[in-house]
């Protein structure tokens, strides 16, 4: 076969900056780089010196998709590094938050980004003259998702409400209440939008990954649980760093997250699905089963349904948690430094977020360990791309392009986190 | 139908305060305050573009202000009537985050959902460094912009906001 090249000087639809770069060899796939040029954004290093309370409000800037899943971990590794145990109330609470930012990054990623490439079209724009209801639902959707964070973390991007033990603030019943009647409203767009994402063209495309994610011993998991993986890991987020290791890559500003003993491994959607399903109330895998989702998604091209399937869970468990919902007796649980260590994992949208952090006597902070669910995932995104692109080695350059694209944004990669998006270059020599 | 209070124009600065001229929607906005009539609503926005398209549902004029990319002179003040044209291209840089003004501007467009007069003031910035203050070619063209705005809303309010004014 001819050599050839191949190359995208900007992949949308993901967040962030980066570019991809394929060598096809004598007819095979031999190097794929996904390559993070973004500059780093030191806020490890930022962290460094400042108190420990300030730390929610800096680490919520570094993503404007997911800010919630950055102040989950921070405030449960500290607190786990004071050894404090909130009140069931703001523990509730939390996780209604948390709702609210999986329902309108779910939502975006779904219709906005991930579903023009399955119906063929360049953007949600275009997509949005012929599909206008769907993408009605969407910014509907989105919005709901929106105006949890709004109410409950005191503004929707960068909230500022959360502490280190609880909230600022709390609303009444009253204040949730339009919540309500909107997250039913919610549900509905939700469960259309799943019935529609599954009538897309899925490829026959199949991945044998090792699944990791957190498991509560009741809840799909969110805020709270173990580490565990589809190969029998089974740790506490205070182990993580015995089992997973950072790596730098020299064509990558961002690093990538290994297991020690197995080298790559998935998170997000599809890998708490496949772990939690049984956490699920029956009639969300009724939901599942009826869209034709299988209890355990090896197709990366099928996490929209995953995602799908997640966004009416969410919709469910905060009008659970609404229903239920009475103003804590103390907005926050006390809080004293000490010199001390603490870890956590939380379930961002895309994946297991893990945060460290050491503080001294005073509480300030010595030093930040932070890991996202994209630089776990980057060694996935270049195995899956390297399938994606052996098996589309007869495809014509601008169809192959397009399949790596959508097998990039299957992840929902938010490269910002990592680092930031993306140019794709194919070598064929 | 158009309730008692709602409101007949939208005023949107859009901007991040901690990154230079790029605050310089927000300042204007700013200097609005207390200064329009109460049949026009005074928003700021910092995050996600596509709100917009929530923001402005039901309003008939709106004027959105942003920085821009400087393309001839930092603080040249552009005012361009979106309500059935896409911004030009060199206005309308690919954003990594989401959607940016244009993209929703013309996601509106294909949903229907442009308002009836849809103007934008776009300010040609010069620097977007992290924490930097306006510049003060732009500091100046803040309190021109904000003029302008006031000049241009009393138009469109004596209209019932159903032209577009320069």
């Amino acid at each position: 076969m001819a050599n050839r090249t191949i190359q995208v000087d900007y992949i949308a639809r993901v967040e962030g900056e980066s570019s991809l770069e394929l060598s096809i060899r004598n007819g095979k796939v031999d190097a794929v780089r996904l390559s993070i040029f973004e500059p780093p954004r030191f806020f490890e290093a930022l962290l460094r010196g400042r108190g420990f309370g300030e730390v929610l409000d800096i680490v919520a800037r570094i993503c404007g998709i997911c800010p919630i899943a950055y102040q989950m971990s921070g405030m449960h590794a500290i607190e786990n590094a004071l050894g404090i145990e909130v009140d069931e109330p703001i523990q509730a609470l939390r996780r209604l938050l948390y709702c609210g930012e999986w329902i309108q990054s779910h939502a975006l990623h779904i219709v906005m980004l991930h579903a023009p490439d399955f119906l063929g079209y360049p953007d949600a724009i275009a997509m949005a003259r012929d599909h206008g209801d769907v993408v009605q639902r969407a910014l509907a959707l989105k919005k709901t998702g929106n105006d949890l964070l709004r109410v409950l973390g005191g503004r929707e991007i960068h909230p500022i409400n959360a502490r280190i033990g609880g909230f600022y603030r709390v609303p009444s019943r009253a204040e949730l209440a339009p919540l309500a009647e909107a997250l039913k409203h919610a549900r509905d767009q939700a469960v259309e939008t799943l019935r529609w994402t599954a009538r897309f063209p899925f490829p026959e495309f199949v991945r044998d990954y090792e699944f990791v994610a957190l498991r509560h011993p009741n809840e799909y998991p969110m805020n709270a649980g173990r580490i565990v993986s589809s190969a029998g890991l089974d740790i506490a987020a205070a182990d993580y760093e015995a089992e997973f290791i950072e790596r730098q890559v020299p064509y990558s500003t961002a690093l990538h997250s290994v297991l020690k003993k197995r080298d790559t491994y998935l998170v997000g959607p599809m890998a708490r699905y496949a772990l939690n399903r049984d956490r699920l109330p029956a009639d969300i895998r009724a939901l599942a089963g009826e869209v034709g989702l299988e209890p355990i998604c090896r197709n990366p091209f099928r996490s929209i349904l995953v995602r799908g399937i997640e966004v009416v869970y969410a919709c469910d468990e905060a009008l659970r948690l609404i229903a239920g919902y009475e103003p804590p007796s103390r907005l926050f649980v006390p809080v004293e430094p000490r010199a001390t260590i603490g870890y956590a994992c939380t379930e961002a949208p895309r994946g297991i977020l893990y945060h460290r952090y050491r503080i001294d006597a005073d509480g300030t902070v010595l030093d930040a360990s932070l890991v996202p669910p994209t630089a776990q995932n980057q060694d996935v995104i270049e195995e899956d791309l390297r399938e994606v692109a052996t098996a589309g080695l007869d495809l014509d350059e601008e169809t192959l392009k397009a399949r790596c694209e959508q097998s990039i944004r299957n992840h929902d990669p938010c490269i910002s986190c990592a680092a930031h998006f993306l140019k794709l270059r194919v070598h064929r020599t | 139908m158009r309730s008692n209070h709602q409101p007949l124009v939208l005023v949107a600065g859009i901007g991040n305060p901690d990154r230079g001229d790029d605050g310089c929607g927000l300042a204007v906005v700013q200097r609005l305050r207390g200064r329009v009539p109460a049949m026009v609503r005074i928003l700021q926005r910092s995050g996600d573009a596509l709100a917009l398209i929530e923001d402005w549902n039901g309003i008939p004029s709106v004027i959105v202000i942003d920085a821009v990319a400087p393309t001839s002179q930092p603080g040249r003040v552009h005012r361009l009537d979106l309500t059935d044209s896409p911004l030009p291209i060199g206005f309308a840089p690919h954003s990594s985050h989401a959607f940016g003004v244009a993209k929703t501007v013309e996601l509106a467009r294909s949903l229907g959902r442009i308002p009836r007069c849809l103007i934008a003031y776009l300010v040609e910035g010069e620097r977007f460094e992290p924490g930097a203050l306006l510049s003060s070619a732009v500091t100046t063209a803040v309190e021109d912009v904000a003029e302008r705005v006031i000049v241009e809303l009393s138009a469109t309010l004596a209209a019932k906001g159903k032209t577009c004014h320069a």
